[in-house]
């Protein structure tokens, strides 16, 4: 009679790798849209609407995001006894990029953006 | 949940149980335990599967995951993005963990609790930002549209009877989310 452990073992690498293939599948063909990923919605300097615009804030946090993920996924590759050890440094890193992102979100979107914002500061100046 | 599928893993677990009852030699109490072990893992299994054929076929619609909920163009959303990939990084890498030692970990260390947390609350509070200001998560009605506002009054001769047309055009929409 099979080891129920092997079995649990082999029927949760069927369903998580069919769960992971399925979404990737419907990312590839579509269904799933990734359109707009990079860009975020800021107020507009009337503050009637928003309007779509590249967000850096996106950007740099995707890019941290994507090397974190590589970075634990290959610790645990290369030792699949324990989960690895995250750096502080990794952590505080993850952190900072995640906290610039709502920050830059919520002025967008409360604010507008930082042009915006300061074209309309030199109009109220002195 | 009350489908031809969940009454299919009932049954089946229901079936692995007494196979194993009946027909497996050993003790009984060891049976008992062997029965329990295997339905259970049968149902769940099979509830697995109905969910993940659901998504594959359609019938479970993931068409709008990472979608930023009344945005105003119903972009992708970064807080989503960035949670799934996590989600599936540790869930792998518990897999590997449970897989090589053939037990559950005892304890999981502080930093890979605290990279899912960063990675949760980002969500929620991305998802706080968006609704707080009424163009996003929590409320169905559209963002207030962007761009131009063309407004066109049509006065028809009083032979046509004499009839006023008013029609305003929005455009373009604002897209990201």
């Amino acid at each position: 009679m099979p080891n129920v452990t092997q079995l649990a073992a082999g029927s949760g690498i069927v369903l998580l790798a069919g769960f992971l293939g399925v979404v990737l599948w419907k990312v590839t063909t579509g269904d799933i849209s990734l359109d707009w990923l990079l860009y975020g919605d800021a107020r507009t300097s009337r503050g009637a609407g928003y309007s779509a615009f590249f967000s850096p804030g996106r950007a740099q946090m995707m890019a941290v995001t994507v090397v974190c993920a590589a970075y634990f996924i290959l610790q645990v590759i290369q030792d699949p006894t324990k989960f690895p050890e995250v750096p502080n440094g990794l952590i505080a890193v993850l952190g900072g990029s995640h906290a610039a992102y709502l920050g830059g979100k919520a002025q967008a979107l409360y604010l507008g953006r930082l042009r915006n914002l300061a074209a309309l500061l030199n109009r109220r100046g002195p | 949940m009350k489908t031809v599928e969940f009454w299919a893993s009932l049954v089946g677990a229901v079936v692995v149980a007494f196979v194993i009852a009946v027909w497996v030699p050993g003790k009984p109490d060891e049976k008992v335990v062997y029965a329990i072990e295997y339905g259970a893992l049968v149902i769940t299994f099979l509830f697995g599967f109905m969910v993940l054929a659901g998504i594959a076929s359609g019938k479970i619609d993931i068409g709008r995951l990472l979608e930023e909920k009344g945005a105003a163009g119903g972009g992708a959303s970064m807080s989503r993005f960035q949670l799934l990939i996590f989600t599936f990084v540790v869930a792998i890498s518990l897999l590997l963990v449970v897989v090589s030692n053939h037990r559950f970990p005892q304890d999981i260390p502080t930093g890979v609790l605290t990279l899912v947390g960063i990675s949760a609350s980002t969500f929620a509070v991305s998802k706080g930002i968006q609704s707080g200001t009424g163009n996003g998560n929590g409320s169905d009605a559209p963002a207030p549209p962007s761009g131009k506002v063309t407004h066109t009054t049509v006065v028809a001769p009083p032979e046509a009877g004499g009839t006023v047309t008013h029609t305003t055009v929005v455009n373009p929409p604002s897209h990201a989310g």
